[in-house]
């Protein structure tokens, strides 16, 4: 859970990107790993098979330096988008802050967002964490495809949002979406953050 | 609320999406450690009075056991 830690100075927050398969998790965080200045570039970690699917996680540490004199960090993690990994997913999800929900705007992957948000809902509540007021923001990825291949924006948000979250359009793959999805989670779990309890640090 | 992506040049995008990020999010963390920064101050313990205010990092103070040891030592 993320705290701001008055006795260590820090502020640590994680965040996930939740979807199925090849929704483009993980080319977000590329995105945000190549847009990052040389000095606060860290380890990106991605364990991938051999075709190039995320076989366990990704994990970005985001070091933002000394704000308003508190080291603050963001953990990025993505989970494996395939059904069978299911208790990776769970693992992921631990301590989870705010969740990026990556949405394939495919009409024929429709199902299979649906599949994975109920799968999202249903490891939020096995971690004692209430889908229902957790910070989430969805993001509809791959706009840059032909027309007739993808959905509506608006049919998307219909079918998926029922949370009537913040939702942004985005092609991950050239960059399109991709830091305002973090900045509108980040400032969703920012406003959540908490001070530890009196007589804590 | 939804936000369409516009693309902008490439050159002067890079770098330049990190900065914006950083921005707007240095401004939200200051409002909230502002916000959030209501726990009731210890009393000093004696020993603690003499010490040196905190400085974890130039130019900022973090910790003044009291305002008037602060007075002090600006006054000086």
């Amino acid at each position: 859970m993320s705290v701001v830690n008055y006795g260590t100075r820090e502020i640590t927050c994680k965040i996930v990107y939740y979807g199925p398969g090849r929704s483009g998790k993980t080319t977000n965080l590329q995105h945000i790993y190549s847009k990052l200045p040389e000095e606060r570039k860290g380890k990106m970690v991605s364990l991938a098979t051999d075709t190039d699917r995320t076989l366990f996680f990704d994990f970005l540490p985001l070091d933002l330096g000394t704000i308003s004199g508190f080291a603050t960090r963001f953990q990025l993690y993505t989970v494996p988008g395939q059904v069978y990994y299911a208790a990776t997913r769970r693992l992921v999800l631990q301590g989870v802050d705010g969740v990026v929900f990556v949405a394939d705007s495919q009409s024929r992957q429709l199902a299979e967002n649906i599949e994975s948000l109920q799968d999202l809902h249903a490891n939020l509540a096995e971690e004692g964490l209430d889908p229902r007021t957790l910070p989430l923001v969805m993001q509809y990825n791959k706009r840059d495809l032909p027309a007739g291949e993808i959905s509506p924006i608006e049919e998307l948000d219909e079918t998926l949002n029922f949370r009537d979250v913040p939702y942004f359009s985005a092609t991950a793959v050239n960059g399109g979406g991709v830091f305002e999805t973090l900045r509108s989670v980040a400032s969703l779990v920012l406003s959540r953050l908490s001070a530890p309890a009196v007589g804590e640090s | 609320m939804a936000k369409e992506s516009s693309k902008q040049d490439p050159e002067e995008e890079k770098g330049g999406e990190f900065d914006d990020f950083m921005a707007d999010i240095s401004q939200e963390i200051a409002q909230r450690v502002e916000s959030l920064d209501t726990k009731p101050k210890a009393k000093p313990q004696p020993e603690e009075r003499k010490k040196t205010p905190a400085v974890l990092e130039a130019g900022v103070i973090v910790d003044w056991p009291n305002i008037a040891e602060r007075m002090i030592e600006e006054m000086r």
